[in-house]
């Protein structure tokens, strides 16, 4: 079956891979930069989250054509990674504090 | 077909291609899910490590060259770029646009893959080792070499991919599809690769 959902684009078909590329290294090298300045922790840890998570969703939805396939693939691929991490990631976080709680005493 | 079969009868609406998208395409899909989910797996648990060893994490800054890292991140993706030309070559039927295309990333994979074992030498040299470190807890450098080496391992599969898809490219026995399947699991590579730098390089 055809299943080609090209990217519709104008100009030149290859442009969006060129503009995400330099926002890519863009995003990337303020995230460097973040590094160098003497913000809160807690602010820099949003800001790279943030960040890292606008990389991921510009590589899923340009590069690998998330944007163009049908809106329950993308959902369905995009959803079940970020539920199921947050699930995992939260659910042994308390755990992780009982280690460090009880191999410090 | 008798009444009880209609009864039992599934009302599937989604047609053939529920994902409209070829069969090919959603199981390289549902692959992705499950390795990301793999790599999710892995970075939680390096999260828990971070989170349950009561002596402090070293600063990655004075572990690593992080302009190096930089570089490599850089490489990443710009071969996802060529390969993201490649995908669209193949589909609008540039053959020798796309092999070339594809040729970029194979050599920007290799370069990536260079800079990391240059890296693992580094720090082997200066005496990292799964057991202990000189940075600190020695859980500091299992999960340097357990999060790389995977996302290495994969690296690796995906230049075999490549290396595979352009040489078939050249015979002209590739279809584009086959080219989109290799290009999704290279973006996947990078993918996993902006997590890793953020979660491990710089937090």
């Amino acid at each position: 079956m055809d299943d080609t959902h090209a990217p519709a684009t104008t100009g030149s078909p290859y442009r969006v891979y060129w503009i995400t590329w330099a926002m890519l290294l863009g995003i990337t090298v303020a995230m460097l930069a973040a590094e160098s300045f003497h913000m809160p922790r807690w602010f820099l840890v949003i800001f790279l989250l943030i960040f890292m998570m606008v990389k991921a969703v510009m590589i899923g939805g340009n590069f690998m054509h998330l944007r163009y396939e049908k809106k329950n693939l993308a959902v369905m691929v995009a959803a079940g990674i970020l539920v199921t991490s947050l699930i995992l990631f939260f659910f042994i976080r308390p755990e992780a504090r009982y280690v460090l709680e009880h191999s410090s005493h | 077909m008798h009444a009880g079969e209609t009864a039992l009868e599934s009302h599937w609406g989604g047609g053939a291609a529920p994902f409209g998208a070829s069969w090919q395409k959603t199981m390289m899909w549902i692959f992705i899910v499950t390795d990301a989910l793999l790599f999710s797996g892995l970075l939680s648990g390096y999260a828990f490590l971070r989170q349950s060893i009561p002596s402090p994490w070293p600063r990655q800054s004075e572990v690593f060259s992080i302009p190096f890292i930089a570089l490599m991140t850089f490489i990443l993706i710009t071969s996802s770029m060529t390969m993201g030309t490649a995908v669209t070559a193949a589909r609008l039927g540039d053959r020798k646009k796309a092999l070339r295309m594809l040729i970029f990333t194979i050599i920007g994979g290799l370069f990536f893959l260079g800079c990391q074992a240059y890296e693992w030498l580094e720090l082997i040299h200066e005496g990292a080792r799964l057991q202990s470190n000189p940075w600190g807890p020695p859980q500091f450098g299992q999960a340097f070499f357990l999060l790389t080496g995977f996302h290495g391992s994969h690296v690796i599969s995906g230049l075999v991919i490549l290396i595979v898809t352009a040489i078939r490219s050249a015979m002209n026995k590739t279809p584009p599809q086959g080219v989109e399947m290799a290009g999704l699991y290279w973006h996947f590579v990078d993918l996993v690769w902006v997590f890793i730098f953020t979660l491990f390089y710089l937090l």
